[in-house]
Order: structure tokens, then C-alpha cells, then sequence
């Protein structure tokens, strides 16, 4: 069976300084997958690769067995690949309902029509209010996206990127920043809405990682050093030496 | 489809305690309903009042101002469509416009196939001709938004001006291109000889363009083109290419200022330099700022404004242009949101029957500062023409009072007039604030 995502021989050097170093993973259909690492790993940078926001210095990206070499960020999402950022990157000034409604407009076909009413369409606005709903923000349809709280705002986040049904979905980060509270209500939505899908997500919290994640890659220095199950990353010692005890040593 | 039935079968999350629960049907399904119809009533209106508006003003040069008013109104909304719409401020849109109606003299001049023509079909000429020109600048210019979007707006809108000198043949060199409208075929028996009959194939352009403008806005590619405009990134990974939503906004607006164009020079039967250059460029840039880039019908009011400055208050001082530059610095400064964004301010305050609250404080600080600011203007007049009129001319007339601008009465008066009107608008704007902030605040809740 082809992979959802293959990366072969994946590198990015920006000017001398190489941040990624050759990484060659493959994730399987509907998988859960996390990228860990510490600071300055380049797990942002692997996201940016993946989803042509830089272009790679060398190696291939594959998408369902499609190269994605050369593809804009458009062409790639339109293949059924679709990311959320570490920083919230909404539509502030637009409603809720409207970010949301946006996010279906390409995948329900509607393309650059300068023809159809987006207000009469009915599968436009139960379409957005379905994922409202699924995101807990329906009572927020109205409001500017810019003035919710964080947590509301990383879940409007996710909503949008989960709303144009792309099976390829990678949360960058999707907890960072929030309370316990806040971060059990994302891990609970990001369960729910990723159902049957493939997830790859960079975390940071451990509790998230273990609760959501099938496999686990570990990246360090622009290299995986190791790839498993939750439980045997954990007792990697490399992973312990080079990650687990270095973020135990920050959090004392 | 199937993400949505997916989604529909979801059971209804678990939602954290702390989080505020109101009645989410109630406003939702409202909301829902009301977004399905497009407001036809203020349409109505607008047409009702257009139709009506020439028995309300019946002289020639009243029909004049209109016509202008019309013309900039669909040029302004056409520029809107980039600058609110779609975040791209351009400095050389005046030359789509120009071109449409160039075009449009071309064909007026084109005599065999002019007369087979009804003249309320010629327009439609200068909108192709504008799109056009949009077609091929769009293609390296939507490339991105920001300074290089304005700088090859700029370029372009330079390039095309200075071309009016170099291409002789279509742009008619300095003298311009004229042509005669009547000798397009008559519609319905109307000829358009008088300015009445050219007022109302406008008014039907204009009625007929604001819609399409409107509309255009509520498609899939309008409500993308707001989406690029606060955020291209996140467009892009939506599916949506920034540049090419970027594109059908340039081109449409292209066609819309064209139509702008093709109106004016059946308007003016002339066409020059000046429909091109960088000073039109700048003025309906100012006329849509003015009017509010905010919101859609914010162009229509600058638009208006504008045009009023421009004809009834230059009738009266050869320093207009001064006062539509103040104003333009202080709409910048201190109200970005344009005259419609102040008038939009006030929709909380109805919406929460608090208006009458601020009558008073706005007489109170509004009317002194008026007359304060009128004081300032006198000054000014005063000044100019102390110093700029004839040896020997010491008479002017400010504000129907004619008096010896040599002599320091004046002065004195003009000055205490706006000191004091100043001062007590100074004087009473705290008092201003404190009822606005009660007049937008629900009774027994905090902002």
C-alpha cells in the first residue's frame, strides 16, 4: 500500500547552516504520527518543507505516491493535504462562520466562480456550521475571528484546516501555550475531527504526544533519530539521552 | 459531501464548563435566515431616489454635479474592489478608466457602426477596453500585493500617461479625442441631446454596476479576495492560489472602471491626458478613502462628498483642493474607518436605543468645533488673500461679509471666532467621551 506521506533523502540548508539533514520517513493511511524534538530540532522547518512553504534543497516529498516537487502550497492542498501554523494564522477580520465557510469554498467545488451566491448556498452554510458545531464554536459564528480567546482561536484553527476534507492533516503545535484545561479540550477535538484520517502533528507537550500518536519520530539536530510506537521511542535510550533528559533538565 | 455528513452524524462535543453558554439556536438561526436573502430595500431606495432626484434638482448644473457624482460613484466602488476588497493599493487606476473611455471616443468617432449603435450599449466598449488593459497588467502585477503591487501600479499608470503623447492616434495627443454622443443610434427616440436623458442612461449604469459590484463581492472569488487580503498565506493553504484571486479582482475592476470611463466620455464627449494621469489616480484614491474602504457602500458617500467639494465649494474658494487635502490627512489620521466607518459607529448605539444620549454632547462639542474650524478656514481665506490678491484689491468676501482684508478687524474676529469655538469644543469633549462610552456600553453590563 502506497504511504499517505513519503519523504526520501529530505534536506534544507539555509545558507551554510544545514537544518535539516536527511530525512527519509514514511507514514501509512489514517496513521497518527508525531514529530518530536527539542528546540531548534527543525520540526517547524520539516512542516514548511512538507507543505512547499520553503522548497527543499534536496530530496523528494511524496503525497499518496504523487511528487509534490515544484507544487505551490495551493496545488498541494488542493491533492488533500492541508496544515495548521504554530502561530494562529486566521482570517481576524473576518466572522467565524465566514473563516470557516472560506476553508470549504475550494473543496466543495466552487473554485473562482464569480457566479454562484455564497449566501444561498445551502451546502456552503451547513457545511461551516457542521464544523462549528464539531469545533464547539457555534455560539462564536458571528464574532470577528480576531477578537476569540487563544484556545478558541487554535480550535478555529484546526476547524479550518480540517473543513476542506483533506485526509493529510498536520497540526504544527496545535496545544502550544495553553493551560492543562484548554489543552485536554484540543486533544479531545483534534481525536474527534482527525477520525480515519492521517494526523502528523509537532508537539511539545509529552502528555498529548502519548495520548493522540500511533508512532512517534524523533528529530534532533535535522535528523530522526528514532521511529516507533509511543512505548518504544520511550525506551530508546538515544531518544532518552538526547531529548527525554534534556527536556526533563529545562523543565526543573 | 461526505466530510459534512460525517459531520452532521458527530455527536455534539463535550465542551469545557468555564466556557459561556448562551442560547445558540436563537441568534444562529436568525442569522442563518437572514444571511439566505440579499437586502433588497436599501436597492430600492437607492433607485427610487435616482429616478427622483432630477425633479428635486431641476437646474442644468445640478444634473451636471450628478452626472459627475454617478461616474466617480462607479469608479470609486470599481477601486474599492482592489484597495477594500482585496488589499491592493494601486496608484494608476485612473488609466483603466481612461482607457474604457477612449475606447469609447474611438467608437463614437467610428461613424458607420457608432450609428447602428444605441448610445446606452456604449459602455459596455469602455468595460471590455478597461478589462483588457487589466487582463494584461494583472498578469505581472497581482503577482503580489503590498509596495510591489503600488509600485507597478504606479509605473503602469505613469507609462499609459505618458503614452497619451506618444501614441497620438489613440490617445488624440495633448488635445484628446472628442466626438459627438447624438449620432449613435436613437434609443427609443431619445437622441441625448439634453443632459437629463444622459442622466438617466447614468443612473441606470450606476444602479446596474453597484449591483454587479455588490454581487461580485458575495461570490466564492469575493469573499476569497477578503480572505487574501488579511491573510494570502492561509488562502494558499486553503487551496486558493493569492495571486490569482488577486487577478479576477484586478480584472473585474478593470471592467468596472472602464464602464466608469465609457460613461464619462458620453458625459463630456471628451476624452484627454487628464483621465489618465497620476492626479486622477490620486483622487479616487482619496474619494474611496474618504468615503470608508470598509465597508461596500463607503466609496458612494466619499464619492459624493467629494464631488460636492469639488463643485459646489470650488464655486465658492479657489482653495478647495486645500480643504479636500485636510480633510484627506485628518480622514487618515484620526478616523481610518472613512465617513462610513463614523456613521457605522453609531449602529451599537441605535441597536441599544442610546442615540438621544449623545445629542446634547454633540451639539455641545460638534457645533463649536464647526464654527471654530469655519473661524480657522476665514483665516486662511484671509491670509491668501492678503497676500496673493492684486495691489490696490483689499476687498474680499468671506461667508457673505465683505470687509478690508488689510485692515486688523478682520483678523481679530476671525481669530476669537476660532479660538473660541476651538476651546469650547476642547472644553467639552471629555464630557463627548464619557457619553459615548455610556452610549455604546449595555445598561448594567461593562465593555
Amino acid at each position: 500500500m502506497t504511504p499517505a506521506l513519503e519523504l526520501k533523502g529530505l534536506r534544507k540548508s539555509f545558507g551554510k547552516a544545514e537544518i535539516i539533514r536527511g530525512i527519509d520517513l514514511s507514514i501509512g493511511k489514517a496513521e497518527r504520527h508525531a514529530v518530536i524534538g527539542p528546540n531548534g530540532a527543525g520540526k517547524s522547518t520539516l512542516f514548511n518543507l512538507i507543505t512547499a512553504r520553503f522548497p527543499p534543497t534536496e530530496g523528494t516529498v511524496k503525497l499518496h505516491g504523487q511528487d509534490l516537487t515544484g507544487m505551490q502550497p495551493f496545488q498541494i492542498n488542493r491533492l488533500g493535504l492541508s496544515r495548521s501554523f504554530q502561530i494562529t494564522n486566521i482570517f481576524p477580520k473576518m466572522t467565524v462562520f465566514e473563516n470557516v465557510r472560506c476553508a470549504l469554498l475550494w473543496s466543495q467545488g466552487y473554485k473562482y466562480s464569480f457566479w454562484h451566491m455564497v449566501n444561498r448556498k445551502r451546502d456552503l452554510t451547513e457545511g461551516a456550521e457542521a464544523i462549528l458545531e464539531q469545533i464547539n464554536l457555534t455560539e462564536r459564528r458571528n464574532l470577528p475571528a480576531g477578537v476569540l480567546s487563544y484556545a478558541e482561536q487554535r480550535a478555529l484553527e484546526i476547524g479550518i484546516t480540517i473543513a476542506g476534507g483533506a485526509d493529510v492533516v498536520m497540526l504544527d503545535e496545535p496545544t502550544a501555550g495553553m493551560s492543562n484545561s484548554e489543552t485536554d479540550y484540543i486533544t479531545d477535538l483534534i481525536l474527534k475531527v482527525t477520525e480515519g484520517k492521517t494526523l502528523i502533528m509537532v508537539e511539545h507537550d509529552m502528555g498529548v504526544v502519548f495520548g493522540l500518536a500511533d508512532r512517534i519520530s524523533v528529530l534532533v539536530y535535522g535528523e530522526i533519530i528514532a521511529t516507533g510506537k509511543p512505548e518504544d521511542v520511550r525506551a530508546d535510550p538515544r531518544v532518552q539521552e538526547a531529548y527525554l533528559g534534556a527536556a526533563l533538565e529545562a523543565e526543573h | 459531501m461526505s466530510q459534512i455528513e460525517q459531520a452532521k452524524n458527530e455527536p455534539k462535543g463535550a465542551r469545557p464548563k468555564e466556557q459561556i453558554t448562551t442560547d445558540p439556536s436563537d441568534a444562529a438561526q436568525r442569522m442563518r435566515a437572514g444571511s439566505m436573502i440579499i437586502p433588497v430595500t436599501p436597492w430600492v431606495i437607492a433607485a427610487v431616489l435616482l429616478v427622483l432626484m432630477p425633479f428635486i434638482f431641476t437646474d442644468n448644473s445640478a444634473i451636471t454635479i450628478m452626472n459627475q457624482m454617478s461616474i466617480t460613484i462607479i469608479f470609486a466602488l470599481a477601486y474599492n474592489m482592489l484597495l477594500g476588497q482585496g488589499g491592493m493599493l494601486s496608484f494608476g487606476h485612473a488609466v483603466y478608466a481612461g482607457v474604457g473611455g477612449f475606447f469609447c471616443m474611438h467608437v463614437m468617432n467610428w461613424s458607420d457602426f457608432f450609428a447602428g449603435l444605441p448610445l446606452p450599449l456604449l459602455p459596455l466598449f469602455g468595460g471590455l477596453a478597461g478589462m483588457s488593459l487589466a487582463l494584461v497588467v494583472g498578469s505581472f502585477s497581482t503577482r503580489s500585493a503590498g509596495t510591489v503591487f503600488a509600485m507597478i501600479s504606479l509605473g503602469i499608470g505613469e507609462l499609459i500617461a505618458a503614452c497619451s503623447v506618444i501614441i497620438v492616434a489613440f490617445f488624440g495627443g495633448e488635445e484628446g479625442v472628442s466626438g459627438n454622443r447624438t449620432y449613435a443610434q436613437p434609443f427609443f427616440g431619445v437622441e441625448f441631446l439634453q443632459q437629463i436623458d444622459v442622466y438617466y442612461l447614468i443612473a441606470f449604469w450606476l444602479i446596474l454596476s453597484a449591483l454587479l459590484m455588490y454581487l461580485f463581492s458575495r461570490t466564492p472569488v469575493g469573499r476569497m479576495a477578503n480572505a487574501v487580503r488579511d491573510n494570502p498565506e492561509r488562502a494558499e493553504f486553503l487551496g486558493y492560489s493569492a495571486r490569482w484571486v488577486r487577478y479576477y479582482s484586478f480584472v473585474a475592476s478593470g471592467f468596472f472602471a472602464g464602464i466608469a470611463g465609457g460613461l464619462f466620455a458620453i458625459n463630456y464627449e471628451i476624452l484627454t491626458e487628464e483621465n489618465l494621469n497620476t492626479a486622477s489616480s490620486g483622487v479616487i484614491l482619496l474619494v474611496t478613502f474618504l468615503g470608508g474602504v470598509g465597508f461596500f457602500f463607503g466609496p458612494i458617500i466619499g464619492a459624493i462628498a467629494f464631488t460636492l467639494l469639488q463643485t459646489v465649494l470650488s464655486l465658492q474658494t479657489e482653495l478647495w483642493a486645500f480643504y479636500a487635502g485636510v480633510l484627506f490627512v485628518a480622514t487618515v489620521m484620526f478616523f481610518p474607518g472613512g465617513l462610513a466607518g463614523l456613521l457605522m459607529m453609531h449602529v451599537p448605539v441605535f441597536r441599544l436605543g442610546k442615540a438621544r444620549l449623545l445629542i446634547i454632547p454633540y451639539l455641545k462639542t460638534l457645533l463649536p468645533a464647526a464654527i471654530g474650524l469655519l473661524g480657522l478656514a476665514g483665516l486662511v481665506e484671509l491670509v491668501f488673500h492678503y497676500r496673493h490678491a492684486a495691489t490696490g484689491d483689499n476687498e474680499m468676501t468671506v461667508f457673505w461679509t465683505t470687509f478690508d482684508s488689510h485692515n486688523i478687524l478682520p483678523w481679530v474676529v476671525l481669530i476669537a471666532i476660532a479660538g473660541i469655538g476651538l476651546g469650547i469644543a476642547k472644553k467639552t469633549a471629555p464630557s463627548l467621551l464619557e457619553a459615548w462610552n455610556e452610549a455604546t456600553t449595555p445598561d448594567g453590563g461593562t465593555r
